[in-house]
């Protein structure tokens, strides 16, 4: 049922069964991984490339945050994935992108550090590097953020960062190849995104 | 033909010289100018002088009195940042949930934000040109004046939430759009661009495109066709095969195809309906002049009657003016 819930974006109802769940005994992690995740992984497979809307997936994502808030009230999601920056880079304030990839990535066990939107690459780049990220998410709607991608590489390996993935998603990034961009994947869309930190973060060490 | 002649006969799927071809230059003509935007953006008689270099330079069919998707929320309140280089954002939004439309006005055109510079733009340009090309104005669509007035996040979940609001307060979007579309017919605009990409099916399920957005498109276009304004022109990025068959119900003559849209379904989904399109807006950026030439090629090789060879979307403020070159040249030879 929660999944049900999720899945339909009903945050009142998902919550009622997550407080159900809990009283009854099952553990918070699991209720992430069996329910969150199961979520999302339903949200993915139903966004197909002819059948994907940011709205359907921001309600999924909203009642997942509500659940999670529930389960882990003190504000941290136990992150069993690993950890990656996003940010919307400099000259660039269309966040809705970012936001809505956060979400899922979140439900999805990542930990994510949102370096927010109109965002200098080197703030990407130190918070990488602070934060021991395994790779680094740009989000940009409209173009002149281009070229500010392609130095993302670049200052992370004069950080000693080489092994930090680049990942570039976005109406003007996905018209780009990975080449063009310097990066290591230029997603379609959050789940795109997702599929692709799925299988680097089970090749990681 | 003339340019405005050519695009008119397009629409009606009539014989005509040569393909129309619409480059989506907007910013873009201030970039090969030499202004700073921001001065383009301010300035009627700066963006009428940019639109006309560009044309002189390029050669196409139409011209754009067109700033950018903040006009009516500045309008209506919304403060807003200019970027040195970019077009400007919202700082703060005009309201803060759907039900506080009941607050606001429409905007008188002739003196409300910048709403009076585009008015003078569309002046200056057909003053200049008269019927040689089409000379295009801009209103926003309902959707996206909501997410501009609300910020998109907040207008989006108010349309799940709040659907009484913010039915009301798309209502609200469709009146500013009549008024300000009709003063720009008047100033002399041959018709007014909606742009609504937020109604995309990217964005929003195409159900709530058919339910809440195509009846208010409906009123908009019927509100804006007439005399001064005998096309209208639709204009929704993204993928929208499957909202593009309510499109002549709603009253649409022209139909924005973005790069990521088959030509050939779309063309199958609304056989009588002119579509504009589909180069990748970036390709103008990364590509050879060469690359454009071959998809132009691509484009034209499938598209038939009721074409107009465009940009996906905007032509991008830093394209290669060759590349320019090269969209038009292929049908111009």
């Amino acid at each position: 049922m929660l999944v049900a819930h999720l899945l339909d974006g009903d945050s009142e109802h998902a919550l009622a069964e997550a407080r159900r769940l809990r009283a009854s005994g099952l553990d918070g992690q699991r209720l992430v991984v069996e329910g969150l995740e199961v979520a999302m992984d339903g949200m993915s497979a139903k966004c197909t490339t002819e059948q994907f809307n940011l709205l359907e997936i921001m309600l999924t994502g909203r009642a997942a945050m509500a659940v999670a808030r529930e389960v882990f009230p003190e504000g941290r999601v136990a992150s069993t994935r690993g950890t990656v920056v996003i940010a919307t880079p400099q000259g660039d304030v269309h966040d809705l992108g970012k936001n809505i990839t956060r979400m899922v990535l979140t439900s999805k066990g990542f930990r994510v550090i949102d370096c927010g939107k109109d965002c200098p690459v080197t703030d990407m780049v130190a918070a990488a590097a602070r934060e021991h990220a395994f790779a680094v998410l740009a989000s940009g709607l409209i173009s002149p953020v281009v070229p500010l991608v392609r130095q993302l590489r670049g200052l992370l390996r004069e950080r000693g960062l080489t092994q930090v993935a680049v990942v570039a998603g976005g109406a003007a990034l996905k018209q780009c190849t990975a080449e063009a961009l310097n990066v290591d994947y230029v997603a379609r869309d959050a789940f795109d995104c997702i599929h692709f930190l799925e299988k680097l973060s089970l090749d990681r060490p | 033909m003339t340019g405005l002649e050519r695009i008119l006969a397009t629409v009606r799927f009539e014989p005509t010289d040569r393909v129309a071809v619409i480059p989506q230059i907007f910013g873009h003509a201030a970039t090969i100018a030499g202004v700073p935007l921001v001065k383009y953006l301010t300035d009627a008689a700066v963006l009428a002088r940019c639109q006309l270099s560009a044309l002189e330079r390029y050669r196409h069919d139409a011209v754009f009195a067109l700033l950018d998707v903040n006009v009516e929320t500045e309008a209506l309140g919304s403060r807003l940042r200019f970027p040195k280089d970019g077009y400007p954002s919202v700082e703060k939004y005009a309201i803060e949930s759907p039900s506080a439309v009941a607050e606001l006005a429409v905007p008188d055109p002739s003196k409300a934000g910048r709403m009076p510079v585009l008015l003078q733009a569309a002046r200056l340009l057909r003053q200049e040109l008269g019927d040689r090309v089409l000379v295009a104005g801009c209103v926003l669509g309902p959707m996206t004046l909501a997410c501009q007035l609300l910020g998109a996040e907040c207008a989006l979940f108010a349309a799940v939430d709040e659907p009484e609001a913010f039915e009301r307060l798309l209502d609200f979007a469709v009146d500013v759009a009549v008024r300000f579309g009709h003063a720009q017919l008047e100033a002399g605009a041959h018709l007014c661009v909606v742009f609504d990409p937020s109604a995309s099916p990217a964005v929003v399920p195409p159900a709530l495109f058919r339910e809440m957005l195509a009846p208010r498109l409906r009123r908009l276009f019927q509100a804006l066709k007439g005399p001064r304004g005998p096309v209208t022109w639709l204009h929704i990025a993204g993928p929208v095969e499957p909202i593009l068959p309510l499109y002549p119900d709603c009253g649409v003559d022209i139909a924005n195809i973005d790069y990521c849209v088959d030509l050939g379904r779309a063309r199958a989904a609304v056989p009588r309906l002119c579509l504009d399109g589909n180069i990748r807006p970036l390709a103008f950026v990364d590509s050879e002049p060469g690359d454009i030439t071959a998809a132009c090629r691509r484009v034209l090789d499938g598209a038939g009657a009721g074409f107009i060879l465009s940009s996906g979307c905007e032509i991008p403020l830093e394209a290669r003016p060759e590349c320019v070159h090269a969209l038009v040249d292929s049908v111009r030879g």
